[in-house]
């Protein structure tokens, strides 16, 4: 095999961008990225079967994304929406953090502009939602200009904002007031599959009802009352309510594979909206999820605006790469490795209370933290992985958060990246490489890791489509000949 | 237990006394008279609600002088009653039910066990609801009402609004409709159960 025609010039990471909840750019001196023995790996390259990207491309990508959007939502029907309605358009933060943003962002500017074209209604408000960073859909309303493209109807919403009680089949929940209090409302999300090992690819498309859209008492119900694999149903429970239902428009997505944008998805029905992206979940992010389980040893890089678990590789986020030692997506493995469930059922001692809790990833040798953000409880990633962070800036960070007060307690700090890199490959004795800083279309690794998911690209891709993806969609209760169909 | 650290505090000439914060502060440290935003010193945890949801950014965290740490020592307690007061909400004692400052279901109990009766009482003396302050809502008041006290909301605040499905109450007719598409009740249920039951020792009591 040619290893060295496979392998290319590191792709240039997103870059480090200002927020409260990280540290300066300009403090960000060095990307992993940039050090020496360091390659891409295009993921088309790697699985040829994946569909062709609008973005990453030429200066027209956004413009492309612009036209699938509209092109997708002139399919929908808007005939409910009355000059004299008022919609709000429901966003989630994590599609502002996709491909550095702006498709997404993007999206949501077509939404408006086409909904007011085609209904002639002009209360047309965004309410985009959050986890646990109030004030992050706050910063990227400025910084996509969708404060002034939304005629300053566009807040951030918290799920501690006043709420509003929603009664389910399966007893009361609670959405927040203001993303119910338009006469329509229009779900504007991804099928990024990000949390798979949360949702796992059960109902993606639906989640945002439970958490974005939700109060805390909802997310709470999904994080702690459930269970690990039925706490996706609370998304559904409150999608389903007459109360909600009456308010549903249609649902416009941006289609992301893990290599780019592949297109736009509108729908009045969000379930069949759903089944599709649960084939692109388990289809195109399964192969290179699979890949990861493949690594058997590594040091893993946080390098990208994001908080520790939400860093990208290959579409794939480190919270995901820590779970990759099992399949996330099997759902007869009740606990993966990584999930609040199971860092809940970690008894004082550090031991796991079941004995069959799956380990963090073992292939970790050891994580080096060049840059990433606060605002998400990330002590159980340095209490279970050795961590070193670089610059004292970060350290300071993240003591000063009332959600990483313990973070430093378990890591190291060095005081540059070539340092921690140094450290890394002295004190794991391993040269591979996985960097997690958004490098679009394709990852950025060490020579020696790309070589190794060269070589097993191949029996993985086979092994998705034959073996496992049947299992996947039929524990999902999906009907697999529509891939046939789709084809 | 949590070191806190921050504290909140008001730019005077910023604050409107529009009475968001007080509204959102899970230990009530913060609260608004003559049109002017005050925060109890002592009281807050540092969480920074009040901090993130000001609509006019009028709150700015600070650290504190004198740093100070919370938390209920539950080997004060009696474990046995702790277990049972866990078992009852569905709960294993050493199970974390608040990711960010690590409080576990025993400590909860035993600050019910302490006196504590209500959600902020309990956030003021164990640290928690005040990292992300959304996630350990559920559990908590799962504990305050197997101890037989009376949940009572603050109609004035969002702080919380009530008590919400478990796995032990969902319908059965749900259960059934629904787990062909992926939804795991019975199984969650059953693990679920199997924490709850597992003793000190590692053994799951049948």
């Amino acid at each position: 095999m040619n290893y060295t025609e496979l392998m290319h010039e590191p792709i240039k990471p997103i870059l480090p961008k200002p927020s409260q909840y990280g540290i300066d750019p300009s403090l960000v001196k060095a990307r992993v990225s940039e050090m020496p023995g360091m390659v891409s790996l295009y993921l088309r390259e790697l699985f040829p079967d994946l569909p062709p990207v609008l973005l990453p491309g030429g200066p027209d990508a956004i413009k492309n994304v612009r036209k699938a959007a509209e092109e997708a939502l002139m399919k929908v029907d808007m005939s409910m929406i009355k000059p004299e309605h008022s919609v709000n358009v429901l966003a989630s933060h994590h599609g502002f953090t996709l491909f550095g943003g702006e498709p997404y962002a993007e999206l949501l500017k077509a939404i408006r502009d086409v909904v007011e074209k085609r209904t002639g209604c002009r209360d047309i408000r965004l309410r985009a939602g959050v986890g646990m960073r109030f004030r992050e859909t706050e910063e990227y309303i400025k910084r996509y200009g969708l404060d002034t493209y939304y005629n300053g109807k566009a807040i951030g919403v918290a799920p501690i904002d006043e709420g509003i009680p929603i009664e389910t089949e399966i007893g009361t929940l609670y959405g927040i007031k203001k993303v119910y209090d338009a006469d329509w409302i229009i779900h504007a999300h991804h099928t990024d599959v990000r949390e798979v090992h949360f949702h796992r690819q059960v109902d993606k498309a639906v989640k945002p009802f439970g958490m974005s859209y939700a109060r805390c008492e909802t997310r709470s119900t999904y994080h702690q009352n459930l269970g690990p694999r039925a706490a996706n149903f609370t998304a559904r429970a409150i999608f389903e309510s007459k109360f909600v239902q009456s308010k549903f428009a249609f649902a416009a997505f941006l289609n992301c594979g893990p290599h780019g944008v592949i297109g736009a998805d509108c729908d009045n029905d969000l379930y069949a909206l759903n089944d599709r992206a649960t084939f692109v979940g388990c289809q195109l992010y399964g192969k290179i999820m699979t890949l990861f389980g493949e690594i058997d040893k590594c040091i893993a890089v946080l390098d990208f605006p994001c908080p520790v678990p939400y860093v990208f590789s290959a579409g794939v986020i480190y919270a995901n790469f820590t779970g990759a030692n099992t399949d996330l997506y099997d759902m007869e493995s009740p606990l993966p490795p990584y999930t609040w469930y199971t860092e809940a059922f970690y008894r004082r001692n550090g031991q796991p209370l079941l004995e069959e809790t799956p380990p963090m990833n073992p292939a970790i040798r050891m994580c080096v933290h060049n840059y990433a953000w606060t605002g998400y409880p990330s002590e159980f990633f340095s209490k279970n992985i050795p961590t070193v962070v670089v610059g004292e800036e970060q350290g300071k960070l993240f003591d000063t958060d009332s959600m990483n007060i313990g973070y430093m307690d378990y890591a190291v700090t060095a005081r540059s990246t070539e340092q921690a890199m140094q450290f890394a490959y002295n004190v794991t004795g391993t040269d591979k490489v996985i960097i997690f800083d958004g490098a679009m279309g394709g990852m950025n690794v060490s020579e020696s890791l790309a070589k190794l998911l060269i070589e097993k690209a191949p029996e993985v891709s086979e092994r998705v489509d034959n073996v496992l993806l049947p299992k996947w969609l039929k524990q999902r209760g999906v009907d697999i000949s529509i891939l046939n169909r789709n084809k | 237990m949590k070191r806190v650290t921050l504290l909140a505090e008001v730019q005077q000439d910023v604050c409107r006394g529009c009475k968001v914060c007080e509204k959102v502060c899970p230990v009530y440290a913060i609260s608004v008279t003559d049109r002017k935003a005050k925060v109890k010193e002592d009281a807050c945890r540092g969480c920074t609600n009040c901090e993130s949801r000001c609509p006019f950014h009028a709150i700015k965290m600070v650290k504190r002088e004198k740093p100070f740490t919370i938390g209920v020592d539950a080997s004060q307690y009696d474990s046995g009653k702790i277990r049972e007061l866990c078992e009852k909400a569905h709960l294993n004692p050493e199970q974390v039910i608040c990711y960010c400052v690590g409080v576990r279901a025993e400590e909860v109990a035993a600050a019910i066990m302490a006196g504590a009766k209500t959600p902020d009482e309990i956030s003021s003396v164990t640290g928690i609801r005040t990292g992300c302050t959304i996630e350990c809502i559920q559990p908590l008041l799962r504990l305050i009402q197997a101890a037989g006290i009376e949940l009572k909301r603050d109609e004035n605040g969002w702080q919380w609004y009530g008590v919400t499905p478990t796995a032990w109450t969902l319908p059965e007719d749900v259960v059934q409709k629904y787990n062909k598409r992926g939804f795991y009740f019975e199984e969650d249920k059953q693990l679920l159960d199997r924490v709850v039951h597992t003793n000190p020792k590692g053994e799951e009591k049948k």
